[in-house]
């Protein structure tokens, strides 16, 4: 049984996974849809993530056993002050140590192939520590529901809460093969979760208005190959969708949903590295909620599904509530769902 | 697509495998590595029960006293699920947007015969589901015995498809051998183990049953780590030698 239970964190695992994810050809520059023609600034350069760079260094066994040592022992005694403001413990951080090698190395017999140079690492390893710069930027990657998708600076880096809203789609019947909305798709990945579990005739639109976030989100819908399924366009809320008034099946969004004072007193993981157009919700937090649930009348067809994430429990009741009296006309079978955690998450319902 | 990952990464699987140089293990597992089994602070989700069970029409209610181990394999992932109460980390705090943190374990308790499967060793709570829910399958087959009837036994087709082509008993139906790391092993395991505890715990006498000499049957029990473990539990119950 203990047996059962030990993970096993060799290259074949690594091989493993890395075989199960889409073969990427990092094309020379995401294609931008852009929904204003005033868009004209040149593509951003997206670095690639750390597991889809060739292997072209490589290390011995025992330069990298030295620099496992090191990182290791700078986790130990930098925890205590990582973990004051709700940082990574130095176990937590250990564990990252191991994912980093396998996103970073392939064993090739006695020596190491490595997608970056040992040096490389070691300013990467320095920046998790004393710059608390996320993990996943680090690596490039975050694995989200059996997605590995690109993740890079200037985007949000998907929550696991975040997972359960594509159950919560997917649960909906009958609405299938029709068109769905994912607002402010930042990396993509509800877009594209929802996109693989949909009809053949059933397609998603992905907005955002961070430039980056678009790059990235289309970059990862094509590692994918889901370039006819998800189609990205940049522009605020509702504004990219014109056409499709009425016609939604489907709306989804993840909105910023946080209080602005509290943007200060977040993780430094999150408050210093991650974009706080992605994470700020003004005054109390429901700025854009409010203007989802509103824009969603007009967007969804009768008979058409929303899902929001919120803050959790107080600001998911303070929708329902308003939902329920402001808008009593346009909805029905408004509900609340809880995360893994048991907190108050989501917030359901259905256009009447 | 993704469940045939699974079962490739499932650890009995892995095992197999032939294992990396100790060198290997410490650079990837680090010195203190996070082999120990989690502390969980537990959460109990019954979401996922309750919201499988409204909606589908799930054939599995519990109730019929004949439940075999061999049903309980057969059952799809989401039918095996709706038994299963399913803990993960509980996160303290606001969560979502608030923080960067992986609460990834998972740990899955079959809820008709008790036993406990859990996974933490991958970066997503989803695969980590899906590696629970693989290893839940061999604990299965490992740990629920069902007595058979040996008159007139006839093994089953997943029993045979598991035996060196020399067994005598073995048609050219069973096609050929399915070794440990075919996800379809855990079920002829799990009838080999209930022929082996209904003669016993005798190689031989099942040996003879199957069609092998005891020496076969034997490399066979030896060739996967888990099953040899439940034999020779089996075997020290009813005061036998354990195989070596
Ligand atoms: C919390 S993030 C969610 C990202 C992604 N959907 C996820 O769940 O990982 C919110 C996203 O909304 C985008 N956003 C912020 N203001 C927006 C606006 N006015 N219109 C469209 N998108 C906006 C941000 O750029 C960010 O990508």
């Amino acid at each position: 049984m203990s047996r059962l239970r030990l993970p096993l964190l060799s290259s074949a695992s690594t091989t493993l996974r890395r075989r199960r994810s889409p073969r990427s050809s990092y094309s020379s520059g995401a294609v931008i849809t852009s929904s204003s023609a005033s868009h004209h600034t040149p593509p951003l350069k997206l670095q690639s993530p750390l597991f889809l760079r060739p292997l072209s260094h490589s290390a011995s066994p025992s330069a990298l056993l030295s620099f496992r040592r090191w990182a290791e022992s700078l986790a130990r005694s930098s925890a205590a002050d990582l973990t004051f403001d709700g940082g990574p413990s130095s176990s937590e951080l250990i564990r990252e140590i191991s994912w980093l090698l396998q996103d970073a190395t392939s064993q090739d017999g006695d020596t190491f192939l490595l997608r970056t140079d040992l040096e490389d690492l070691y300013r990467l390893w320095r920046q998790r520590i004393e710059e608390r710069r996320p993990f996943q930027y680090i690596v490039g990657c975050q694995h989200w529901r059996d997605l590995v998708l690109a993740v890079s600076e200037g985007v949000l880096i998907p929550r696991p809460e975040t997972e359960e809203i594509v159950n919560l789609a997917a649960r909906v019947e009958g609405l299938q093969d029709g068109m769905w909305a994912d607002l402010g798709t930042g990396s993509g990945a509800i877009a594209i979760a929802i996109a693989r579990m949909l009809g053949e005739n059933g397609k998603v639109v992905a907005t955002d208005l961070s430039e980056m976030a678009v790059e990235v989100a289309q970059f990862n819908v094509g590692r994918y190959k889901l370039e006819n399924k998800v189609e990205i366009r940049q522009g605020s809320w509702f504004e990219p969708l014109q056409d499709l008034q009425g016609k939604l099946s489907g709306l989804v969004s993840n909105p910023p949903y946080i209080p602005s004072s509290h943007i200060h007193g977040l993780q430094a993981e999150v408050g210093r590295h991650e974009p706080s157009l992605a994470l700020d919700g003004g005054e109390n937090g429901t700025d854009h909620l409010l203007r989802l649930c509103e824009g969603s009348i007009s967007s969804l067809k009768p008979g058409g599904f929303f899902a929001f994430e919120t803050n959790g429990d107080k600001q998911s009741e303070q929708i329902v509530d308003f939902m329920t009296t402001q808008w009593s006309n346009s909805f029905h079978d408004i509900k609340i769902e809880a995360d893994f955690a048991g907190i108050k998450r989501f917030v359901t319902g259905f256009r009447r | 697509m993704l469940l045939r990952s699974h079962r490739k990464r499932n650890f009995r699987l892995m095992a197999m495998i032939r294992m990396p140089p100790t060198w290997v293990m410490r650079i990837f597992d680090g010195v203190y590595s996070h082999r120990s089994p989690p502390v969980l602070g537990l959460r109990r989700t019954h979401q996922y029960l309750t919201s499988i069970r409204s909606s589908s029409s799930s054939s599995s209610n519990g109730s019929t006293a004949t439940t075999t181990a061999g049903d309980y394999l057969r059952q799809t992932d989401e039918e095996l699920m709706n038994q299963c109460e399913m803990d993960t980390f509980k996160s303290s705090g606001p969560g979502g947007q608030h923080r960067n943190k992986r609460e990834s374990a998972v740990r899955l308790k079959h809820l008709p015969t008790g036993i406990i499967a859990q996974a933490v060793e991958d970066r997503s709570q989803h695969r980590n589901r899906s590696a629970a829910l693989s290893r839940l399958r061999t604990l299965l087959a490992l740990k629920v015995r069902n007595p058979i009837v040996l008159d007139g036994y006839k093994p089953p087709l997943e029993l045979l498809q598991i035996l060196p082509a020399k067994s005598t008993i073995r048609g050219s139906e069973a096609g050929s051998q399915i070794g440990p790391n075919n996800p379809k092993f855990a079920m002829g395991m799990q009838a080999l183990l209930d022929l082996l505890s209904t003669v016993e715990g005798s190689v031989s006498t099942a040996a003879k049953i199957l069609g092998l000499s005891t020496g076969a049957l034997s490399r066979l029990i030896l060739s996967d780590d888990s099953l040899r473990a439940a034999v020779n539990d089996l075997r020290t119950s009813k005061g036998m030698r354990p195989l070596k």
